[in-house]
């Protein structure tokens, strides 16, 4: 007996959809960057790697977990940044965070010689590295100062899709962006849901729990209250679909660093006796939109 | 002579068993109203219905009679000591208490995953007796000769005012464990989620059951064989692909049993796509024994499934396995009908397959879960992963092993093993020597806990291939096969290139390109469902993944 065989335009699409979760950090810049225009800063083969991990007994990476491309989005100059977050779990050391801090600089430098270079910025990242968590604080300080310094040129884009998320020093670069793409699936904040259960209890947070872990920190609660511009299914088109558009729209009327005084004005609004959920936060940012 | 005999039938009572039961049980009618005690009252009726020395069955494998057993852990040990237990699963710390107070002083059981620490600790300082360690369906048929018991703690989801009850989805050994303990004037005492006026459907008759207690929360159970698709990697995926070419269709398997783990959850979300665009659908896997796994739905979906049988349920799977009763085995209420006893005597006989993973394999292809330090025990894998001799019915795989010309010849069932040469840490899996023998020595088992047999597995894949061990002549051949697919690992190693190339020039062993397998292929976009949330997509919304699977 032959049945004929339908299958739902859900289940259509996903297998249709080319995930952008699933790409490495390499294939992402490509991803991101228009055909044939990719071209490697600091490639696997010029085997600049961390010095501070064989010390330690652990494995390096030629790349150590970050590449830089340049190359055109939508025509025009462009560098990508992507981390791998399977390598240290996307950690800053001191090579990958030079790299990124030396990739923001020259972009700089280009826009300032008059040659418009857009940046994207795709993050998959623990925070700072701890096997050379002094390097690595210093150098994400030298990311941070060369990120503002690009924005007043170009539009800054910063991409989350997990599956690692973004978390520490870096959660601090996605607010330095002009805009941030999140998925689903990614996660946003300053502390991983383990580091707060350690230090505050599980009373306060159970990093078990992931409906309620990324209920905080997901990116539908991020999108929901102003950490991110946009949501996304896990779809590699859509993202680089995302990316061209926001470059398209420019500069955003207010960047998200200078909205500082509605966030206090937020932070204000909720009861630091009370224990917040979700739906308090996405209340207490709705209640007061200006 | 025939005085003799009067005498001896006259000086012996043939119902003690039965007198015992009906003692025991005026001493609690008291406190009951019919069948149902009320909750306060379990622990005293614990103690007045067990008496020292009783063998006393304790369910627990993916369900768990929890408060049963933590009610047990409470009993006086003064008056209740030394019974004898047979747990399916050593799976709570309450288990454990009822050692260490020495309410009970042995165990007959099968699996000890998250106890098997303990255990081993708790064997060394003589706190427990380990009479043997079983495979499930050996303590089942036990029960009915030698495990005998006095009294049976079970569970059910409900109960109706009569004492029948509703096990529903997660029926499991209920019904063979209040078997065995009904028809030999054993006690059967139940705990219950919920009393109510009308089940959904009967599963076990009121008739059978003494006791109905309801628990102080619902029953606790694992979903154990969920596997969450975002953690399968590159290599099982490679794995998979080389099974489904070198061993599915190959030996052209349409009945079969996946075991738990990443390496054969791969392979279930593989065959829409990559088997799919080998053309596959309808030939291989169409007739399954396995729990209702969500990482199978993306196949039933797109129409490769004809039938599965499950052991017991997969939490979050109810809504899916009631829209499809064409594919699972359900009552007319729609729920699940799991049966573990059927559903082994069906993986041993009457599947052609066995695939699943494993902790260690020696050289020679034996395995065991059994690692330093821990009796794990095994659960099922030993009968689904060893060839039935008992086996009369032919079917294309299972004569597909045949390698003899011989008059009388028998065929073979299918036993796959699917590992990576490494586990997690960089913890090789090839081994010179299995822990369990030294596990086996300490524990003074009378022998090493091996799961399954080198001679009854017939397939051992890794990343680097696939080793036909039912190909190989003699000890010698195996060891090499064995070797030539054990990647840099001290088994590995011993492998030379001469003899890699003669055991794939006679196809007793066969790397990736000999199987028209492109490694670089391997990647996870080839998943039809790559997280929970893809799967919940596949099955139109209906499954609902338990909490710790979700992320949103």
């Amino acid at each position: 007996m032959t049945f004929e065989i339908t299958l739902s335009d859900e289940v259509l699409a996903l297998s249709a959809r080319r995930s952008y979760i699933e790409l490495n950090a390499r294939a992402r810049a490509l991803q991101l960057l228009d055909d044939g225009t990719f071209h490697e800063l600091l490639g696997p083969f010029d085997r600049v790697e961390s010095p501070w991990l064989p010390m330690q007994g652990i494995v390096t990476q030629s790349d150590d977990g970050c590449v830089v491309a340049k190359g055109k989005i939508d025509g025009q100059p462009a560098v990508v940044i992507a981390m791998e977050g399977k390598f240290q779990g996307g950690s800053i050391g001191e090579v990958c965070g030079m790299k990124m801090a030396e990739a923001f600089r020259l972009a700089r430098l280009d826009n300032e010689k008059g040659i418009p270079t857009r940046a994207v910025l795709s993050l998959e990242s623990g925070g700072v590295r701890l096997q050379e968590a002094n390097m690595g604080e210093l150098v994400i300080a030298e990311i941070y100062a060369e990120m503002v310094a690009l924005r007043k040129h170009t539009p800054l884009i910063v991409v989350i899709t997990g599956p690692t998320g973004c978390f520490g020093g870096m959660s601090l670069a996605a607010g330095l962006a002009s805009y941030v793409v999140m998925t689903r699936q990614a996660r946003l904040s300053m502390n991983g849901p383990e580091v707060i259960e350690l230090e505050a209890g599980k009373d306060e947070f159970v990093a078990a729990d992931k409906p309620f872990v990324w209920s905080v920190n997901g990116g539908a609660q991020r999108f929901a209250t102003d950490f991110a511009d946009v949501l996304l299914e896990d779809d590699a088109d859509a993202v680089t679909q995302a990316v061209t558009e926001l470059f398209r729209k420019g500069q955003p009327a207010q960047l998200r660093t200078d909205k500082y005084e509605l966030f206090i004005k937020r932070l204000k609004f909720l009861d630091p006796a009370k224990q917040w959920v979700a739906e308090d936060i996405r209340n207490a940012w709705k209640a007061v939109a200006k | 002579m025939d005085v003799a005999t009067s005498e001896v039938a006259g000086a012996r009572s043939w119902s003690t068993r039965r007198e015992g039961k009906q003692r025991r049980m005026a001493l609690v009618s008291p406190w009951m109203n019919g069948k149902f005690l009320p909750q306060k009252k379990i622990v005293e009726a614990l103690e007045t219905l067990l008496v020292p020395g009783d063998r006393v069955v304790i369910e627990s494998v993916q369900k768990q009679a929890d408060f049963l057993s933590r009610s047990l852990a409470k009993v006086n040990p003064k008056k209740i000591h030394d019974l004898k237990a047979v747990i399916w699963a050593i799976a709570r710390p309450d288990h454990m208490e009822i050692f260490e107070q020495g309410i009970a002083s042995e165990v007959d059981f099968s699996f000890a995953g998250p106890q098997s620490l303990r255990l081993a600790q708790m064997l060394e300082d003589g706190q427990i007796k380990v009479n043997s360690i079983n495979t499930y369906v050996e303590l089942s048929a036990r029960m009915f000769v030698d495990l005998i018991p006095n009294a049976v703690l079970v569970c059910a989801d409900m109960a109706d005012r009569e004492g029948n009850l509703y096990t529903g989805a997660n029926t499991e050994d209920t019904p063979s464990m209040v078997e065995a303990a009904a028809f030999r004037d054993g006690i059967v005492i139940v705990q219950v989620n919920q009393i109510v006026d009308k089940l959904p459907r009967v599963d076990i008759p009121g008739g059978w059951i003494d006791v109905i207690v309801e628990g102080d929360r619902p029953y606790a159970k694992e979903p154990i064989q969920t596997r969450d698709p975002k953690d399968i990697k590159e290599l099982q995926i490679l794995t998979a692909m080389m099974v489904i070419r070198g061993v599915y269709e190959r030996h052209q398997v349409t009945s079969l049993n996946h075991g738990v783990g990443f390496d054969t959850a791969a392979i279930e979300l593989l065959l829409p796509t990559y088997g799919g665009k080998l053309g596959l659908k309808g030939k291989i896997c169409r007739n399954w024994i396995l729990n209702p796994q969500p990482t199978l739905i993306p196949a039933i979906e797109s129409g490769w499934v004809e039938s599965v049988h499950s052991f017991g349920n997969e939490d979050g799977m109810e809504k899916y396995v009631a829209a499809r009763p064409d594919i699972y085995f359900t009552g007319p209420d729609g729920s699940l009908r799991s049966n573990r006893v059927f559903c082994q005597l069906a993986g041993h006989y009457a599947v052609d397959l066995f695939a699943g993973s494993t902790l260690q394999i020696d050289a020679e292809g034996n395995s065991s879960t059994v690692t330093k330090g821990r009796i794990a025990g095994f659960g099922g894998a030993p009968n689904l992963g060893s060839d039935a001799r008992g086996r009369r019915h032919p079917s294309a795989a299972w004569l597909s092993l045949i390698t003899s010309d011989d008059a009388i010849v028998r065929g073979r069932k299918l036993c796959v093993q699917v590992v990576e040469t490494f586990k997690a840490g960089g913890v090789p899996l090839f081994v010179e020597t299995l822990d369990a023998v030294q596990v086996g020595k300490d524990a003074k088992l009378p022998i090493a806990p091996v799961m399954i047999y080198g001679d009854d597995v017939s397939h051992v894949a890794t990343e680097e291939g696939i080793a036909y061990l039912y190909k190989a002549d003699g000890m010698e051949e195996r060891r090499a096969a064995v070797a030539a697919i054990a990647g840099v690992t001290k088994v590995g190693l011993k492998s030379t290139a001469k003899q890699v190339k003669a055991l794939r020039e006679k196809g007793v062993v066969a790397y990736p390109e000999d199987l028209g397998v492109r490694r670089s292929d391997a990647n996870r976009s080839l998943l039809s469902a790559r997280s929970m949330k893809d799967l919940v997509t596949w099955s139109g919304g209906l499954y609902e993944p338990p909490a710790r699977f979700r992320s949103w």
